[in-house]
């Protein structure tokens, strides 16, 4: 394997050293391109008091490609698909290489408050949610305790 | 007698390497320069270095019939001195240097008096990037190493390091004195900034220009890593890699490079060259450079900063020879598409067409493949087999694998697992987040729905966001 880059080192240890409040990513043992993650779910939202699993991998480009993150914790929401993947435009065609692993994941916490709001369309969320804003809120929950709770 | 003939033996072997060492001495001191007269004529002189000008005057005037003080020797935009020393000139080998004659010595005298020495020194040595980029105005100025401008040399095929130089913008020539010193890089590479007087032939240019406007310098680089070839050769500046006088970080690997690229965003931006270089490799790769209406093909600062578009393409040089090839065609291929034109569907052509927008019959020219503009297909007569994929909500693919396929078989999978974008037709793949697609083809960005395939709603965002 080639060796690591600088900019991964660092960005480790200032993971290590500062911590983001409510998310933990700690490299692999094997493998320092995979991290392993947990966030917590945002205060006032339907995910709080849920623990989240994730995986972050940093390509053999990155920083010039996107970090690759998936859920693995079961969570309903919106912009996560049933196999954890997520729809957010800063890990797609959004993504610049001025971003770090602490910004994506600060991105995916604030993706749990509020439903893709860097969407163009973001101003019809609110409205959406109305619709269907109580069975949502309430299959949210329930997924969060059912899945996300369990340790 | 030995010893006599050892002591001879040893004189000999002295003294041969002290011709030999001393001949070394002179060949490496020696500097080559042209001077150029107003008439036309060149004359080549072997000088040392540490001469100074008034020398070199005493050298030419002979051989151009004319006294060494009636001479006025012009080396980049600024006359030089009679005691200034030729090796703190900035002279490489074989440069050029322009020797005019002076119209009248008294009054010249009267205007030597009255100039600083500063001002008769040559423009490149008075030219720092403390001074030149504004940037540095309110740090102190630690210039440890000394600062320079690089350049893309065509004859060199690649970075280096590159001199300013300053001829007439009407005529040329290079005996041209700068009424004032560039401050900033738009004065050097837009037309028309500094104003200065054309020693060559003054007569002819200001009849050229009818006196309507002053004459104006013009600036050029040169490649300072090989030997001049003279007045032709001539480098593109690559004005957004500067030293990092200020050890700015760069953005993607945090180290802080001696030579950085400067994104044109005024916001500190910067990146190592190994960074930019992988920076435009992996935009290259996905296609995502803009056409620019104004300056081509290009870029932008990673951080999406507005207005932050490179303007001279010469930059994207730094990529290898393969990808600077692939860059241009892609180039070409997108200023095609641009225009209305198309590209050859022939695996391997891929010619760019420009046919009349009602014409469906198109022969291609270089591979003569004759297809059908709609479905780029082999040409045929009624409408076009619609070969569209049946595609479930999920996305699942409906295709009886069993009917007989005869043609290209990646053809084929891109027609089975893509969906063309609404706007500009681009095959898309979703592998995989929600039903909300945005075109990644650059100047795109078209917002549709998969489902739908049309432009993306709340309908859509209500009915079937997500599977």
């Amino acid at each position: 394997m080639a060796a690591l880059p600088r900019r991964i080192i660092k960005e480790t240890q200032r993971l290590m050293q500062e911590p983001v409040p409510g998310i933990s990513a700690v490299p692999d043992d094997s493998n320092a391109r995979y991290f392993h993650v947990i966030v917590t779910g945002p205060e006032d939202s339907p995910f709080e008091g849920g623990l989240f699993k994730l995986e972050l991998f940093l390509p053999e480009d990155y920083p010039m490609s996107a970090p690759k993150v998936r859920f693995i914790t079961k969570i309903y929401h919106p912009n996560i698909d049933r196999l954890g993947r997520i729809c957010l435009d800063i890990l797609k065609d959004k993504w610049s290489p001025a971003l770090q692993i602490r910004t994506v994941l600060l991105s995916i916490q604030a993706l749990l408050s509020a439903p893709n709001p860097d969407d163009p369309l973001a101003n019809d969320v609110a409205e959406l949610w109305k619709v269907n804003e109580s069975e949502a809120i309430r299959n949210a929950k329930e997924w969060t305790r059912r899945y996300a709770m369990d340790n | 007698m030995f010893r006599f003939i050892a002591s001879f033996f040893t004189k000999l072997i002295q003294m041969m390497l002290q011709v030999l060492s001393s001949k070394k001495h002179i060949i490496h001191n020696l500097l080559s320069i042209y001077v150029k007269t107003s008439g036309g004529q060149t004359v080549c002189l072997d000088i040392d270095p540490k001469c100074d000008v008034s020398h070199i005057k005493k050298l030419v005037a002979p051989q151009i019939n004319l006294q060494p003080d009636e001479l006025k020797i012009i080396f980049a935009g600024k006359e030089l001195a009679d005691d200034y020393v030729i090796e703190e000139c900035d002279l490489g080998q074989q440069s050029i240097l322009h020797v005019v004659k002076i119209k009248s010595p008294k009054l010249n005298e009267v205007f030597r008096c009255s100039t600083p020495k500063a001002n008769l020194s040559p423009l490149t040595e008075s030219l720092d990037y403390s001074t030149f980029s504004s940037e540095d105005e309110n740090t102190e100025k630690p210039l440890e190493r000394k600062a320079h401008f690089y350049v893309y040399c065509p004859n060199c095929k690649g970075l280096k390091q590159g001199k300013l130089r300053v001829r007439c913008h009407f005529c040329k020539s290079g005996a041209f004195t700068v009424h004032s010193d560039p401050q900033d890089w738009s004065h050097v590479l837009q037309p028309k900034q500094i104003t200065g007087t054309c020693e060559n032939d003054p007569e002819y240019c200001q009849e050229l220009l009818q006196n309507c406007e002053p004459t104006f310098a013009e600036f050029y680089f040169k490649c300072s890593e090989h030997v001049s070839l003279g007045e032709c050769d001539q480098a593109v500046p690559l004005d957004l890699i500067r030293p990092n006088l200020r050890h700015i970080p760069c953005l993607a690997c945090l180290d802080v490079p001696e030579t950085m690229f400067t994104f044109p965003c005024q916001k500190d931006h910067i990146a190592c060259l190994d960074c930019f270089r992988s920076y435009c490799l992996s935009k290259l790769l996905e296609r995502q450079f803009w056409q620019h209406p104004e300056h081509g093909y290009t870029l932008a600062c990673p951080n999406g900063c507005l207005n932050s578009f490179i303007r001279e393409i010469h930059h994207f040089r730094l990529l290898d020879d393969d990808n600077y090839d692939r860059y241009q065609r892609f180039a070409t291929e997108e200023f095609v598409l641009r225009s209305g034109g198309l590209l050859c569907p022939q695996p391997g052509c891929g010619m760019g067409i420009l046919a009349e927008p009602d014409c469906t019959r198109i022969t291609c020219q270089q591979c003569k493949y004759v297809f059908c503009r709609n479905c780029l297909q082999g040409f045929h007569i009624g409408p076009c087999d619609p070969v569209e994929p049946s595609l479930d909500a999920q996305g699942n693919c409906d295709v009886d694998l069993n009917c007989p396929v005869v043609e290209d078989p990646s053809r084929t999978t891109i027609k089975v697992i893509t969906k063309p974008c609404p706007s500009c037709k681009t095959p898309t793949e979703r592998d995989g987040g929600c039903m909300h697609m945005i075109c990644t083809r650059s100047g795109c960005q078209f917002h549709w729905c998969w489902v739908c395939q049309t432009e993306w709603t709340r309908e859509c965002m209500a009915d079937h966001w997500f599977a």
